[in-house]
């Protein structure tokens, strides 16, 4: 298998394949960048690219474009405030706070480092779980996805604050979220739920116009109310460097490899979908945090609230991998799209990828790891430059961006409909801010509220009520209460009161 | 004196431009608009890239052809868009779910076109379906279906998906002992369980049941009536059916899938435009380059011509008022 390992890294540092590669990874920096257009609509856009080339070549043109557009889509997220990827939204919390506070090239810089080694420890996952993964996946039917959907939902309860008012205002959030999760047509009875007689909300709310609409709106209104720059309060010169940021990221090393490896398992389990990784890991983050007043910093521009989620939309992509060419089961939906280049280029994915074509499945291991530091090394040159941006006057500023959020909210779907799903988060977006509510709570049950249903209907129209006793479900349900109330117990302890909710 | 002359040849040279050039052709240096119900990366998203990257050889002035993915409503919006909004110059045709015709049989609300009422353009593949059975389960035919003691579970995505439908329908109509779990997310978190033992088979499309099968995954048992020529042995689900409404539910559940991938233009496109995609599509679906891209990308092509299409659309639609009560019943319309 070592050598395997070895011809992996040698079949893509052939010119051929390294030209494409280099093709890829320029479109996914792009793609990336800019809102609304998808990582998975390229994906889509780039097969019939493929037809020509060999399995390798296809592999390393394709997973060139889609490892990078994490990384990038965490700059705009950074700078402007809206999300340039479904999977970078909870960089916008503490990312863009930093870059209000004039810190927009730390926050890059650790950004991009904790994307990098996010990348890193995902694509070392993949290549060192090849022996092990069918048997891990197989482990988690649909009552252990559904607990660990319930995890991700326990983890609300960092999100909120921890008196009484904000934990309540958490949860409400976090319920509403599941509730619009539940547009749409239902897999039960083929009813239509909160679709009002409109064809357009059959398949539910689309992420990208919700996710924009409630991130990138009360931004521009707030930039529009300030009448300065992004960084308009700090004083001139002060704006701090990248190094600084790509330093913070090794000073918080360990929350750093946790939370990659949070990324990565949720990768792994095949259906959770992309959004979740980046929520639970700055979740986690947050639980990090060693007091209460340490806790107040997040949302408020600390740079471990960035790194968390850098890390973990990073490794994701290694753990999203691996259902998909193990299983044939997308881990996501840019996953689903990458099925059918398997089929494409005459492969089928499953066991002959972990045996006959191990080589192949290696270059992909270092695609994702090659295309990565390509990015970032080209990345963090541009990087000051960049950051600049947050100088400009925000009457120069507001325009670009609302033009960008309008247009990222329409190329989702093509469809004039989303620009009003945009318009009606937005609303609410700003609304919550204005009333203290927090808003990560509602995209994390917004994300999460399909599968939690699904699984559990699965589970009980299977097991009836036997799954309950399943050892890792049991396990799981542990986990969560420990989730739960870990925050309680750290307020018991006695530690200043923890008042204010992430926004 | 010079200046009228100058004017009356201005006007002169304005005029001849708007009469049709002689010899040009009607497509020339035109833009087509395909458009898609349905989001890139999916079956019927590859199908339409691959047919407007070879057609535009097949029309006499090599127009270019663009894909437009507009989803929403299992391409409901689409066909409603392609009925009512899109201009029936012969620049605009499109794609959208084959079922689209129990859509507007069971009268499904929003459904605002009349699929007998589309310039048709043909269809470019037919969907087998088949009922399979995990291979390390203990049943080989189907009279071991008929004994099996414990129901046998199928999952499923959607009330409305195939999935469902064909375990569903050999449960009420030919007696089998089946339980359908719906909710998956997809076909291959189906297949997925499969292989945990959650479920026991799955039943759909053929095309993408084949991977599995020829894997070992999974035996295939049943068939529908539109089959393949590896499945042909196996007993339909129509002649299992105890009863003729049975039959007559299940025939009416295949039909449409002979005419998997539709094509249409909107209503009053113009004869001789009609002409020019019809030729095109059918040599389209012969080109060598063409059918080389699709047996590589696991695209099969069984191309029916538009006539045909329009035969079994109004064979579907007309049905007595009792029969389509019953199918609304037990046929349900999804994404």
């Amino acid at each position: 298998m070592f050598d395997a390992f070895i011809q992996g890294l040698l079949v893509i540092l052939q010119w051929h394949t390294l030209a494409v590669m280099l093709l890829g990874i320029f479109l996914g920096f792009w793609v990336g960048l800019l809102p609304g257009l998808g990582g998975s609509t390229t994906l889509a856009l780039m097969l019939p690219f493929i037809y020509k080339m060999s399995p390798v070549e296809a592999f390393a043109f394709l997973l060139g474009m889609h490892s990078v557009v994490a990384t990038t889509g965490d700059i705009t997220s950074v700078l402007f405030g809206i999300p340039g990827e479904g999977t970078t939204a909870a960089t916008v919390l503490d990312g863009h706070a930093m870059a209000k506070k004039g810190e927009a090239g730390r926050a890059l810089g650790a950004v991009l480092m904790s994307s990098l080694m996010g990348a890193l420890i995902g694509a070392f996952a993949l290549a060192i779980s090849i022996p092990i993964v069918r048997p891990l996946v197989l482990m988690f039917g649909s009552p252990e996805l559904f607990m660990v959907a319930i995890l991700g939902i326990t983890s609300i309860s960092s999100l909120s604050g921890q008196e009484g008012r904000s934990l309540l205002r958490g949860l409400i959030a976090g319920l509403l979220g599941l509730l619009f999760a539940t547009v749409g047509e239902d897999p039960q009875a083929a009813m239509q739920r909160f679709t009002f007689g409109q064809l357009y909300l059959w398949s539910g709310l689309d992420l990208v116009p919700v996710l924009v609409g409630l991130f990138a709106i009360p931004e521009i209104v707030d930039l529009a109310r300030r009448g300065k720059a992004i960084a308009g309060d700090v004083p001139v010169g002060h704006i701090s460097g990248v190094m600084e940021g790509v330093k913070d990221t090794f000073r918080h090393f360990w929350l750093t490899i946790r939370c990659s490896l949070i990324g990565t398992w949720i990768g792994i389990l095949p259906g959770l979908g992309g959004a979740v990784a980046q929520w639970m890991a700055y979740a986690h983050a947050v639980q990090s945090a060693k007091d209460a007043t340490d806790r107040d910093r997040f949302g408020k521009g600390d740079v471990r609230g960035v790194i968390g989620p850098g890390a973990a939309n990073n490794s994701k992509e290694g753990g999203d991998l691996i259902p998909t060419i193990a299983f044939g089961v997308p881990g996501s939906s840019s996953m689903a799209i990458l099925l059918a280049a398997f089929f494409m280029v005459g492969l089928v994915p499953g066991p002959d990828m972990l045996n006959k074509h191990l080589v192949l499945t290696f270059s992909m291991v270092w695609t994702l790891i090659l295309a990565n530091i390509i990015t970032v090394a080209v990345s963090l040159a541009v990087l000051n430059h960049l950051a600049k941006l947050t100088r400009v006057r925000g009457s120069v500023l507001i325009p670009l961006i609302l033009f960008l959020a309008f247009i990222g909210s329409y190329t989702a779907n093509n469809n004039p409909a989303d620009l009003v799903t945009f318009l009606f988060f937005g609303f609410l977006g700003y609304l919550m801010i204005q009333c203290g509510w927090p808003r990560a709570p509602l995209v994390l049950g917004f994300v999460l509220g399909r599968i939690v249903e699904s699984n559990f209907y699965i589970s009980t129209s299977r097991y009836g009520a036997a799954w309950l006793h399943r050892p890792l479900v049991l396990l799981l349900i542990g986990l969560s209460i420990l989730v739960m109330v870990y925050p309680f117990l750290r307020f018991r302890r006695g530690e200043a009161t923890g008042k204010e909710a992430i926004q | 004196m010079k200046r009228l002359l100058i004017g009356l040849l201005g006007l002169a040279i304005f005029f001849l431009n708007l009469l049709p050039a002689h010899g040009a052709s009607y497509y020339e240096g035109k833009t087509i608009t395909l458009i898609v119900g349905y989001p890139p990366g999916g079956g019927y998203d590859r199908y339409a890239r691959l047919y407007a990257k070879h057609l535009p050889k097949h029309i006499p002035g090599n127009p270019t052809i663009v894909v437009q993915n507009m989803p929403g409503g299992g391409s409901i919006i689409a066909a409603n868009h392609l009925y009512a909004v899109a201009k029936p110059d012969g620049l605009t045709f499109g794609t959208f779910n084959n079922a689209l015709v129990l859509a507007q049989l069971t009268k499904i609300e929003g459904v605002r076109f009349d699929l007998t009422k589309f310039s048709w353009l043909g269809s470019l593949a037919s969907d087998a379906a088949v009922l399979t059975v995990r291979s390390d389960l203990p049943y080989k035919t189907v009279e071991d279906l008929r004994k099996v003691k414990e129901a046998v579970i199928f999952g499923a995505t959607s009330v409305a998906d195939t999935t469902y439908t064909v375990p569903f329908f050999l449960k009420e109509f030919a007696g089998f002992n089946f339980k359908m779990v719906t909710g998956y997310a997809g076909s291959a978190p189906i297949m997925l369980a499969v292989e945990r033992k959650e479920v026991d088979g799955r039943a759909g499309s053929y095309a993408s049941l084949k991977p599995f099968i020829d894997r070992g995954l999974v035996r295939p048992l049943i068939r529908s009536r539109v089959s393949s020529a590896e499945i042909k042995s196996l007993p339909i689900d129509e002649d299992l059916a105890t009863t003729p409404k049975g039959k007559a539910l299940m025939a009416i559940r295949t039909a449409p899938t002979l005419i998997y991938r539709p094509y249409v233009a909107p209503p009053g496109t113009s004869a001789e435009a009609l002409k020019i995609l019809r030729e095109a599509f059918a040599k389209a679906s012969q080109d060598k380059e063409l059918l080389a891209e699709t047996e590589k990308g696991n695209l099969p092509i069984d191309y029916a011509n538009a006539e045909e299409c329009l035969k079994i659309i109004r064979e579907v639609l007309n049905q007595p008022p009792e029969t389509i009560q019953e199918i609304t019943k037990y046929l349900k319309f999804g994404d």
